[in-house]
């Protein structure tokens, strides 16, 4: 992780924020043992399919490994549906690694399918000194 | 070849249009554009538009049989990676097969690299078919990395009926 607090603060948190955010939050007396009661969170933003429309990415969906298999990923998930859904969206995407077997089974399970798999889209990333040459137009054709 | 890369108008959403479906043909999937030009419309040229786009435009001597001067473009919107910061998702790239090894994708793909930087953005991300060796290879002398080869990163997806479905079981706060 390269970013830092101040960096989600001020991407996040200003007129035209980069992304949003949800968390999920038990009461006191669930508190993790070192006291913390924000223990799972979603990060979105508005994408845009050039076929379909408006749609909602996922980037991050995460619940601390003592709360999971309790309905939270589900509810934060559902969350993101919702808030994507009264914005307009037709469709949400997210990533997942193909050997992280529990999370692309949680995914599965919740109805979406694998665009990888099925149509063959492989996820591509410029990047670097790579992302550097490009943006000068100087990439070898 | 003469040719210019500019920000799209309003009035290109037909001619955007038209592409992103000469898009879904060279994908073999004819039928898989679903919205019309008045949506692109709507969501790329209101107060906070859901995207950006760069057509690449050449003077009318050199327009197509059917009079198009409009012959690519580029729709792009920004992203976030918790990792690595603001970055931008390229959604569409595409270039009519008679113009294509005229530098016209380079031009396109290049200024929105360098829009990307201009807003502190740290990464490129977009899509490519498996199958799509030209593009590939494209992207890959640009020094491009395929995450699903390298890392096995897959992108999974709910569609409208499943979203429905997900968003119906959202714990009522």
């Amino acid at each position: 992780v390269k970013i830092t607090q101040r960096d989600l603060e001020q991407d996040g948190f200003s007129k035209n924020p980069f992304f949003q955010a949800i968390i999920a939050e038990v009461p006191e007396q669930h508190r993790s043992k070192e006291g913390h009661c924000k223990v799972g969170y979603a990060l979105y933003f508005f994408a845009y399919s050039s076929w379909k429309g408006r749609s909602v990415y996922m980037e991050d969906l995460y619940v601390m490994s003592e709360y999971r298999g309790k309905g939270i990923g589900k509810a934060l998930m559902s969350k993101i549906a919702q808030l994507g859904l009264a914005a307009g969206c037709k469709q949400l995407n997210f990533a997942v690694p193909n050997w992280n077997k529990p999370s692309v089974d949680f995914s599965l399970r919740q109805g979406c399918w694998n665009v990888t798999s099925d149509l063959g889209y492989h996820c591509m990333r410029c990047e670097g000194p790579a992302l550097e040459s490009l943006a000068r137009g100087e990439a070898k054709h | 070849m003469e040719f210019r890369v500019r920000a799209a108008t309003r009035e290109d959403c037909r001619d955007i249009s038209r592409m992103i479906r000469e898009l879904a043909v060279y994908e073999k999937m004819p039928d898989g554009m679903k919205i019309s030009h008045e949506e692109l419309e709507r969501d790329g040229f209101s107060q906070n538009p859901f995207f950006h786009c760069l057509v690449a435009e050449v003077p009318p001597q050199h327009r197509t049989k059917e009079g198009y001067t409009l012959v690519g473009y580029a729709l792009y919107f920004y992203t976030y990676s918790t990792w690595e910061g603001r970055s931008l998702y390229m959604e569409d790239f595409y270039v009519m097969p008679e113009f294509r090894g005229k530098g016209i994708g380079k031009a396109l793909i290049s200024n929105v690299a360098r829009i990307g930087k201009e807003h502190q953005c740290v990464r490129l991300n977009f899509s490519v078919l498996s199958w799509n060796t030209p593009a590939i290879n494209f992207y890959l002398n640009k020094g491009a990395q395929d995450l699903t080869t390298s890392d096995g990163w897959h992108c999974f997806r709910f569609d409208r009926e499943a979203l429905d479905k997900l968003a119906e079981e959202a714990v009522k706060q």
